[in-house]
Order: structure tokens, then sequence, then C-alpha cells
């Protein structure tokens, strides 16, 4: 069997199992394959978009992390671990990047954010965002108007803290969605996270 | 609801689940729970499977979060593949599914659903990239991704060669890839780096 063009078919999981377990042995003795792998399972996981998604039943999110919690009830969580081995958490890079991130989580309390959007008569419009902590080092929060259907248009950016203003750079046009990302200081082009937080304006 | 680790990204999130940080698949949930329900749905077409599903495929995350490797693609595509990998499982497990036919894998309606806004432009993004796709190719990538139908099953039903199939999946995934943009603008907004 020709295992290369079973790479799109492996990355929509159109195959059978014995032909799915063929392939991925094959893969890993295939350094050509693995690539157009990475290329091809971007765009087929993102067809997980294209459907509507009402909103799962409230129940789900709790059974996950019961049944999780569960499986690991022996395993000192990561976030109290920290406090007791700080130093061994710090000694690791790729932890140290994690603590920073973390200790800016535990920094602030749980208050609620939220994000409100003013348009006036001439499209312009102000954001009051509040419960976001002041920015890590480095980094910035940028809003993006997103008109209908066309790609987020970056409309400024901000420090955070408990509470800001900001008025947008540009109009805001009908059916559009304001959102709020973290980016590197000074702003990106297009977003590179999920919104921390959008609202519709209509 | 309060989502202190909203912030970080993704990566952080499998990073930090790695290390049984619950908070961590809390936030996933949050992020990608909603759009894996629905993924869910649309094959299985039965809310209580779909719910395992989904539940099944949370739990992977969990068990396996340590052997994720980012270097090799994205957290959002590693954890909707997984929720599909379960879905399509569930799906060919079902007696019924025997007797289906094509046009069940059909687009549910959106009336009387109330969407989350920020998941309807990604929707509308998918789909519109979906119609600039010759039919064929839409075709097969929709009936093997939405219907779980497998390339065999695909070249049976449709009466075509199995190179066909694969062709059309190759290329309108591909295809779709040109359509959505270039890597970095991911459909999701999420990094590697």
């Amino acid at each position: 069997m020709d295992y290369h063009d079973l790479t799109a078919a492996y990355a929509l999981d159109a195959l059978a199992p014995e032909e799915a377990e063929a392939y991925e042995r094959h893969l890993s003795q295939c350094e050509e394959c693995r690539e157009q792998l990475a290329e091809l399972s971007g765009p087929a996981a993102a067809l997980a978009f294209g459907t509507v998604a009402p909103a799962p039943p409230a129940r789900l999110r709790a059974v996950i992390l019961e049944q999780a919690a569960a499986e690991r009830a022996n395993v000192v969580p990561f976030l109290q671990r920290r406090w007791v081995a700080r130093g061994m958490a710090i000694a690791a890079a790729a932890a140290a990047c994690i603590v920073v991130g973390l200790a800016v989580a535990l920094s602030q309390s749980s208050h609620t954010r939220s994000l409100s959007v003013s348009v006036g008569p001439n499209r312009t419009a102000t954001i009051h965002v509040s419960g976001l902590a002041t920015a890590p080092h480095g980094k910035t929060y940028e809003a993006w108007i997103i008109p209908n259907g066309r790609s987020p248009r970056p409309a400024g950016i901000f420090a955070g803290g408990a509470s800001s203003m900001l008025h947008l750079d540009g109009t805001v046009p009908k059916n559009a969605v304001v959102a709020v990302t973290l980016e590197r200081a000074g702003g990106a082009k297009s977003p590179t996270m999920a919104p921390i937080l959008s609202a519709p304006v209509s | 609801m309060t989502r202190q680790l909203a912030h970080l990204s993704d990566e952080a999130l499998v990073a930090l689940a790695a290390r049984s940080e619950q908070t961590a698949l809390a936030e996933l949930y949050d992020r990608y729970g909603r759009t894996a329900y629905g993924l869910a749905l649309r094959v299985l077409r039965d809310q209580t499977l779909a719910e395992d599903a989904v539940q099944e495929a949370f739990l992977t995350i969990w068990r396996t979060a340590s052997r994720f490797m980012p270097e090799k693609g994205r957290a959002s595509t590693w954890i909707l593949t997984l929720v599909h990998r379960r879905a399509v499982d569930a799906v060919r497990h079902e007696q019924r599914r025997r007797t289906d036919s094509l046009e069940l894998a059909a687009e549910p309606s959106v009336e009387g659903v109330e969407e989350d806004a920020w998941l309807r432009l990604q929707r509308e993004r998918v789909q519109a990239a979906l119609r600039h796709l010759p039919d064929a190719q839409r075709e097969a990538l929709e009936l093997a991704y939405y219907g779980g139908f497998s390339q065999s099953e695909l070249a049976e039903r449709l009466g075509q060669p199995l190179g066909t199939i694969k062709s059309r999946m190759f290329t309108g995934l591909s295809r779709l890839r040109e359509e959505l943009g270039e890597p970095g603008t991911e459909i999701s907004w999420t990094t590697t780096t």
C-alpha cells in the first residue's frame, strides 16, 4: 500500500482502524508524511468551527472536572506545590515561564471581568473594561474590531488594571464584534490568541 | 465566571494540565468545550453520545497532556482532533449508522440555537472558505469530517474509485488551508509561540 496518499484521510479521521494503525507505523518512519500531516491537521481541525455550536449542558463541565480530580486525587496540584517547592519549579526553564504567568494569575483576585462598548452616532466607540490584571511586562492588551464576516482590525492598546477606558481607533460597523486579547508590547497586526473578552455590537 | 488563567496561551494551559493543575483543564474546557460539543453533536446527532465523546476527549487531554508536543502543532488542533476522533469512533460503533444515508450528514439548522458571537464569526469564516471549494471536494471533506464516513465508505456510496476520493480529500484540505489564510492567523486565534 502507498501510505503517502493517506495523509489527508488520516487528518480527517477517514481511515478504517487497521488502516490508521498502519499509517501511524509508517508515520514514525516518514519525515515527509509527518510534515504533510502537520500542514493538513490545522485545516482539518478548523472544520470543527464550521458547524453550529449550541451550548453544552452545564453539568458536562462539572462532570469532567470531577472525574479529572478523582483520577489524580493523590497528586498535589501544581499551583499548591508551587508554594512548597518554589525553587524547584523555577529551576526548570520551561516551568519558570509558566510560573511568571501564574504569578500574574494569582495576584488577581477572583473578580469578574467585563467589557462594555458604547457606540456613538458616528460609529466611533469607547470601551470600558474591568477586572483584568495589569498586563505582564512586555505585554499589552489590545482591542479589536471585527466587522461581520471579516478579519479583526487592531483598535488600540491598553495596560489593563482594575478598570480601563479606551477610545477605539476607527469606527465600529453594525453587527461587528469587539474583542480584547493579550499581545506583545506595542500590539500586533492580527490577534495571536483567542479573545479574553468579546462583545457583539448591534 | 472567573477565568484566572484567561491570559495564558493554550499551550501553557496544556503544560499546566500535565502538572495536574485542574484550573488549566477548566480553562481549556471554557475555551473549546462549546466547539467540541457542537462538533460531537454534528457527528453523532445525539446529545448523550456527544456529551460522552466530549467527556472522554477532555479526560484524554488530562491524562496525556504531558505527551503533547507544542513544536508539532497547536494545542487547539490537538484538542479538537481528540474530540473528533472520539466522535468518529463512537458513530462507527452505532448500529444505526450502517443504514444512514449521506444526506443525514447535512448541516443542522441554526434556527433556535443561541450562538456565541465569537463562534458565529468563526463558523461563517470556515463555511465561506468551504464554499470556495469545488463541490466534489467540499462534499468529500464534509462527509468525512462531519459524517464520520471512512474513505472506503465514501468511495462506495458516492460510486467513485478510492483514488478519486483520496485526491479530493487531499486537494480539498490543501485548498481549505489556503482559503483560511496563512499559518499564524489561525482560525482559533491561537499561537504556537
